[in-house]
């Protein structure tokens, strides 16, 4: 097990490096900070002066290795933009992005789960039809439309809600139905699916044959195996809570880490940029684990697996 | 859109300002595209469009622009001034003026202000490598300030400047208090939370998301009509409409001109605005090796309708200038100067003449950075098209990428230029003279526009100004194009019918008394 988990986090460190690196190249090659942050108006010696105080006259792979070496001794640089720190600015932010993705996953996964269940328990019946139109309505419509209908309706005609900001609870409603509704979707069909799959399997119909009650089925042998493919979809969601809220958060104002990043990366503020980067990928890795780890938990052929790797 | 409920709304207290117990005056928000392009309120910093919206209700200079009538010079922190020399103008500080943190403004503050401090560096705090090159860009002559009293100063050029005074109407030049910028940790801390006697003060600024502003009630002009004054960052046009309809917002900035007629669809709303002291132009590069030749550039100059993209793409709310210039530069504004009419004919020839065989020519354009950005470059490009112009249109992402590469691979893009001083000398010589950016960058130079340009800026003998001026845009917008004016550009902010406020002509929002009634 020990080997187990030190493979994956030599994996994690391998791709978060890869990521930075990546972002690095791509953000630097697409465009001048110092020409961007200063704007168009600038004078050009204002332009060179701002480049030459960042080190952004240096070469790209001094510039690259003097931001690594910064990184491992711990500092994750500053904020082009303001002259902050970026790991300031970026813990700053995350509050706000946990306060529309946490609730919106308790939505995913109440509304969810039961209702990929059930449709699979009444398959090809009008519950099953509903629920499955409801998911693909609601797995289709991108956020960004999903946001403004719902403001149209809810803050525009009805004048219930507020459409944008972050200064009350209420504020929070309607980005989180937003991000739970599309989420829920799509793990209803997930769900639905894990189901389906578990409940064709001759354990099953073995089970039922032996005079098992269907409920103790379902809850004894069909969840159980049902769980694994739904556990990576949950894990997904788990590693999206940072940066899943990109776009909703530009539609509602929501000044959380995703509004940060698009800022961010329009800018070019590298050390935000990469700040955040490190954070979701460290996330995103951590949930990974999490599932991998879950996986042996729920399925013991796994465990056996594991072990065997590591003899 | 139908927007009947919102009948309703002032019954839940959403559609009326909200009115503390206290003070009867109102608070307000605005939502914006955006505060600030720095993350800093300090316009040593903020040499943006974006930040000219919002600074003046926190900060003043001594030299004031009458943005709502004539844009002429008018006293701010300064009660009057007068010439003392070709270099020296004396100014009179107005008494009784105190900063938000309560300290008494005295000449002091002045010379502080236009200190090494704030702004020239090498004083007791570092200042940022590009706000020394703003400061110098801005006051190219500057030599120092002599403290004649509490409430006197001179403003000493080392240069002849005929514009000194205007020079001192310039965002960068409000008066900042010593005690307040010295209490802060650095020159980046101050900036994010400055210190000023504007009719607000500074009480909140969260980067990227709200400014808050609140009533500076000791200002030199009276109490300020609104309590609390925010600014919202709103990026997106439906967000910023959608919290206007619902009474979360009372003004929404920079309305497209296509959602006007939605907007005053409902009567509850109104658009005000329009043509602002902002020209949207067109730069040519003249090291590109096709636009090398001027009559390719007069061709295209020609090939422009701008009375189409006008009614098209503005609803015929905005004009075309004479050229570069402005009404308010009084009697150095030439009035018989028109841009190059639209002349597809007479493009043709020029282009027959040019001997033009089709070589291509790249136009990177951003996404809307302005206002119709994109489809003014598509119908300018159309236009090109059809008299056998090979124009390459480049979408591009920043200005970064706009001017990449060597000054041979660009050819033309957008641009705009604000003026504020009344005179044309900052906008022409300092941008396009020996000093500007083009010419910088090897976009355009003229040798004999770069010694003309020199002679307006130094010459005071306004006589002569006029002719040098008049030979300068002869010139840069005919003779060897640098650049083709399109037209003013504008600015609409959607706002509450019942609130009277008046939209200055400029992308400045006065929320001052004067301009202030609910």
């Amino acid at each position: 097990m020990l080997r187990f988990t030190a493979t994956r986090l030599v994996r994690a460190a391998i791709t978060i490096v890869m990521v930075v690196t990546f972002a690095f190249v791509v953000l630097r090659l697409s465009g001048d900070p110092a020409q961007i942050i200063m704007g168009a108006d600038a004078p050009p010696e204002a332009v060179d002066a701002f480049r030459t105080a960042w080190g952004l006259d240096e070469p790209l792979w001094v510039q690259y290795i003097s931001y690594f070496g910064a990184i491992f001794s711990g500092d994750l640089g500053r904020s082009m933009r303001d002259g902050r720190e970026a790991i300031v600015l970026v813990l700053e932010r995350i509050p706000a992005t946990l306060a529309l993705t946490v609730p919106a996953l308790v939505i995913k996964l109440a509304l969810g789960i039961p209702a990929g269940i059930l449709a699979a328990l009444y398959r090809n019946s009008a519950l099953d039809r509903a629920v499955m139109m409801f998911a693909v309505a609601g797995f289709t419509i991108p956020s960004f439309v999903l946001g403004l209908l719902l403001v149209l309706l809810f803050a525009v005609q009805l004048g219930w809600l507020p459409s944008g900001g972050q200064e009350s609870w209420r504020h929070a409603i309607l980005p989180v139905i937003t991000l739970g509704i599309g989420g829920a979707a799509a793990l209803a069909r997930f769900t639905r699916s894990a189901m389906l799959e578990v409940l064709g399997q001759p354990y099953i119909r073995t089970a039922s044959a032996k005079g098992v009650a269907w409920r103790r089925v379902v809850a004894n042998h069909a969840l159980p195996n049902a769980a694994i493919p739904t556990v990576t979809i949950i894990g997904f969601m788990f590693g999206s809570l940072i940066a899943g809220a990109v776009v909703v958060e530009s539609v509602f104002s929501w000044p959380g880490v995703g509004r940060l990043l698009v800022t961010a990366v329009a800018n070019r503020d590298l050390a935000v940029v990469q700040c955040i980067l490190l954070l979701v990928a460290m996330t995103m890795i951590t949930a990974n684990l999490v599932v991998d780890l879950l996986y042996g938990v729920l399925d013991p052929r796994l465990r056996g697996g594991a072990r065997k790797a590591e003899a | 859109m139908r927007r009947r409920d919102l009948a309703l709304l002032p019954a839940l207290g959403l559609a009326a300002p909200a009115v503390a117990q206290s003070d009867s005056r109102p608070q307000v928000t605005v939502a914006v595209q955006n505060i600030s392009t720095s993350n800093t309120l300090e316009m040593l910093r903020e040499q943006s469009n974006v930040g000219t919206r919002i600074f003046r209700n926190f900060v003043e200079p001594l030299v004031d622009t009458d943005w709502n009538g004539d844009m002429s010079l008018i006293p701010g922190l300064a009660t009057g001034w007068r010439r003392i020399s070709n270099r020296v103008v004396e100014f009179d500080l107005r008494e009784g003026v105190t900063f938000h943190d309560g300290q008494p403004f005295t000449a002091d503050d002045v010379a502080f202000s236009f200190g090494p401090e704030r702004m020239w560096g090498g004083g007791a705090r570092e200042v940022p490598p590009a706000v020394v090159q703003n400061a110098r860009r801005a006051f190219p002559g500057f030599e120092r300030i002599e403290v004649l009293g509490p409430h006197r100063i001179r403003l000493h050029s080392s240069v002849p400047d005929i514009i000194l005074e205007g020079r001192m109407a310039r965002s960068i030049a409000v008066i900042a208090p010593r005690g307040a910028f010295m209490a802060s940790s650095g020159w980046m801390d101050w900036a994010r939370h400055p210190v000023g006697t504007g009719p607000y003060r500074v009480a909140e600024h969260r980067p990227d998301q709200m400014l808050t502003l609140e009533a500076h009630d000791a200002h030199w002009q009276g109490r300020p009509p609104i309590r609390r004054l925010r600014f919202a960052e709103v990026p997106e046009v439906s967000s910023r409409l959608n919290m206007l309809f619902s009474g979360e917002v009372q003004f929404a900035s920079d309305i497209p001109p296509d959602q006007i007629s939605s907007v005053e669809s409902d009567r509850r709303f109104e658009v005000v605005g329009g043509p602002i002291n902002n020209s949207r132009y067109l730069l040519f590069n003249k090291s590109h090796p096709v636009l090398a030749n001027a009559l390719v550039r007069r061709a295209m100059s020609h090939a422009i309708d701008r009375e189409a993209i006008i009614a098209a793409l503005w609803s015929g709310r905005t004009s075309v200038p004479r050229g570069l210039q402005w009404e308010f530069y009084g009697d150095m504004y030439l009035r018989d100067i028109e841009v190059p009419r639209f002349d597809p004919a007479e493009a043709r020839r020029l282009l027959r003449e040019a001997g033009y065989r089709g070589q291509p020519i790249p136009y990177r354009v951003l996404n809307n950075y302005y206002t119709n950005q994109t489809a003014t470059a598509q119908i300018m490009t159309e236009g090109w098209r059809a008299l056998g112009l090979n124009i390459q249109m480049q979408m591009v992402e920043n200005w970064s990428q706009i001017l990449a590469g060597e000054p041979e691979t660009r050819g033309v893009h957008d641009w705009s230029a604000s003026a504020v001083v009344p005179d044309p000398s900052v906008q022409m010589s300092g941008s396009w003279g020996r000093t500007g950016a083009p010419w910088l960058r090897n976009q355009w130079r003229n040798e004999e526009f770069g010694d003309l340009a020199a002679e307006l800026e130094t010459s005071m003998d306004q006589q002569r100004r006029r002719v040098v001026w008049r030979r300068m845009l002869e010139i840069i917008e005919r003779e060897d194009p640098g650049y083709v004016v399109l037209h003013r550009n504008a600015s609409f902010t959607a706002k509450r019918r019942d609130i009277e406020w008046r939209a200055s002509q400029s992308f400045f929002m006065d929320f001052r008394a004067t301009n202030w009634r609910a």
